[in-house]
């Protein structure tokens, strides 16, 4: 068991050490190049200049905004089939299903109300959709408002939201 | 009196409370954008008064708002002494406030025969005023602290009360030493005392006089106004905010403002004891006045060069990257401070050309001489609080114990050698 041993060399009880000037000599070298170099070219500091500089590096992975898609007749995907909601850790999805009478399925929502304010944005309702009918490619990653009740999406919000990645349209319904 | 004491007197009054309060919005503000600027990133920059931001300084004032329309909030439990509780922050920012007004801004101006002082509190005791007056400030912690009936507060005060017990000691005998090498207990009288020369070629400022001293009184400096590494009574990861927990909006902005007032006295009494005050090196300000041609004319040159690496800083600095969409109104307010600087600059050589070669008055040139000594005394002043804020992003903190330790084994037996060492010599060279 020899060999497992390592000897962790104790810093701090030289002279050196116990006088601390030297090292806060040696700190304040480091933060002072910082500061310098930073005061004589203040725009190479690599920060984002938000909300003048938009940030560009956002994944086609990325849990945006929720979308609700479309078919390719330009109506809603959505079947109301309540897999989202009953996912949703958060509780946050409110749906209201009723009759759909264009024939193309049974059922669709009447209303859909995503609170956004109770979102965690885990994506699990865009895991349990069977129809590809919610999504959260949006890459909106900023939702302001002046009330509580401006962040609860309605059905017509969620559906006017663009994907900003890949498909546009549902890729489970026709 | 005679109209020019008066005068000189109500002048530096205003100087040393504009200096002392004017300071604070422009002190919180650098230790912002000196912490970003020291992390790489920006701090505040965009709050602005039409357009003009002045690097985000107008922050500070913002914030002042703020602090005034907050929630007066008295904790219930407050029943007698609340009339303490209000006054407990008043107390540590007065204190702070007077201790300034001691410092001399300029040498003492000779009109008529007369001697007046440019120090707002005209008294040639300036060192026992501030001994006297710095450490009042803690009772304002300590009444702030009991009343809030908390136990971070109460905790907190405690740090305080022991920390002033402990590094008041190395702080006066460190000052001792200065006093005997100085021969004075006049804050002035000891600039002017710096302002020789020491070894023939080194200026004779404390720093080198006296070295050891000079590093007992800036640390011990640091342990009494609070600044890291010794934040103790206010340890943000042990005890909350220490004394001011239960103070809110303008009570906790007194406490605040009263701790940047007391790192700006620290500044100042640093300055004046160790780095010279207000003289520049090796000039003395007699020197200045028997050649005051010279003066002018060094300084006709260097004011236009300073200004225009100035504006060469700004133009670079003030604008944003070539990615953002707009500028937001920076580059006018570019143009306007060119302009402003120009004609400041362009004010200060009209001047100084008909100081030496129309009007050959004394009083004059005496006048030129204290705005230069109050100019770079401001700038050392500044640029030692920079370097307090520097520490302070340096430097993690100490933990209590090591605080107590670092003061009674260390500074006071160094500062208590260090007086021994300096009265020996001192009583060899003039026996």
């Amino acid at each position: 068991m020899k060999q497992n041993i390592t000897v962790i060399p104790r810093h701090g009880s030289s002279f050196k050490d116990k006088l601390f000037l030297p090292a806060i000599y040696d700190g304040v070298k480091v933060t002072f190049k910082h500061l310098f170099d930073n005061v004589t070219d203040i725009n190479a500091v690599d920060t984002l200049e938000y909300p003048e500089e938009q940030p560009t590096d956002i994944t086609d992975r990325y849990r945006g905004l929720h979308r609700l898609t479309h078919r390719a007749d330009d109506t809603v995907a959505c079947v109301a089939c309540f897999m989202c909601a009953t996912a949703c850790p958060a509780n946050c999805i409110f749906i209201e299903a009723t009759e759909r009478e264009d024939g193309d399925d049974e059922k669709m929502p009447k209303s859909f109300f995503i609170d956004t304010l109770e979102c965690v944005f885990c994506g699990y309702c865009v895991e349990a959709c069977p129809c590809d009918a919610i999504r959260m490619d949006t890459g909106i990653f900023s939702l302001t408002g002046n009330s509580r009740e401006d962040f609860v999406l309605n059905k017509e919000q969620l559906l006017a939201n663009k994907g900003a990645f890949g498909e546009e349209i549902s890729c489970a319904r026709g | 009196m005679s109209t020019a004491s008066i005068l000189v007197s109500v002048a530096s009054f205003v100087l040393g409370a504009l200096l002392a309060l004017l300071t604070i919005p422009v002190l919180v503000w650098l230790e912002r954008r000196i912490a970003s600027l020291v992390q790489d990133r920006l701090g505040p920059n965009r709050t602005n008064v039409f357009g003009f931001r002045l690097g985000g300084v107008v922050q500070s004032f913002a914030d002042v708002v703020k602090l005034l329309l907050k929630e007066e909030y008295y904790p219930g439990h407050i029943k007698m002494g609340r009339w303490l509780f209000m006054l407990a922050p008043v107390i540590t920012f007065s204190a702070a406030l007077l201790a300034f007004m001691a410092i001399p801004f300029a040498d003492t101006l000779q009109i008529d025969g007369e001697a007046l002082r440019v120090q707002a509190l005209p008294i040639d005791f300036g060192v026992l005023w501030y001994l006297a007056i710095g450490a009042i400030g803690v009772l304002g912690v300590i009444f702030g602290g009991w009343l809030s009936h908390n136990k971070y507060a109460l905790l907190g005060a405690a740090r305080a009360g022991s920390m002033v017990v402990s590094y008041e000691l190395p702080l006066g005998l460190s000052i001792l030493s200065f006093i005997i090498t100085y021969n004075t207990i006049d804050f002035n009288a000891m600039v002017q005392w710096q302002s020789g020369t020491f070894f023939g070629f080194l200026p004779a400022w404390g720093i080198l006089v006296q070295p050891l001293a000079s590093i007992v009184l800036i640390v011990a400096l640091f342990a009494e106004t609070n600044r890291n590494p010794f934040t103790v009574a206010e340890g943000e990861s042990e005890i909350v905010a220490g004394y001011m927990t239960e103070h809110t909006a303008m009570k906790f902005a007194m406490y605040f403002m009263g701790e940047y007032v007391a790192m700006n006295t620290a500044s100042a009494v640093i300055i004046t004891v160790i780095f010279g005050g207000y003289q520049i090196p090796w000039v003395s300000t007699e020197m200045m006045l028997e050649n005051f041609s010279a003066f002018a004319v060094v300084m006709m040159v260097s004011v236009p060069v300073i200004v225009g690496l100035l504006i060469k800083w700004m133009r670079k600095n003030n604008t944003v990257r070539p990615t953002v969409s707009t500028d937001g109104g920076r580059n006018f307010e570019t143009k306007v401070l060119t302009i402003a600087l120009l004609s400041m600059t362009a004010l200060i050589e009209v001047i100084l050309l008909y100081l030496v070669f129309v009007a050959d008055s004394a009083l004059a040139n005496s006048i030129t001489v204290m705005l230069f000594q109050i100019v770079v005394f401001v700038v050392k002043l500044m640029m030692f609080n920079i370097f307090f804020i520097l520490i302070r992003w340096t430097v993690p903190r100490f933990r209590y114990d090591q605080v107590q330790h670092l003061g009674w084994y260390y500074l006071l037996p160094l500062s208590l050698l260090n007086l021994f060492i300096t009265a020996i010599i001192v009583v060899g060279v003039n026996p």
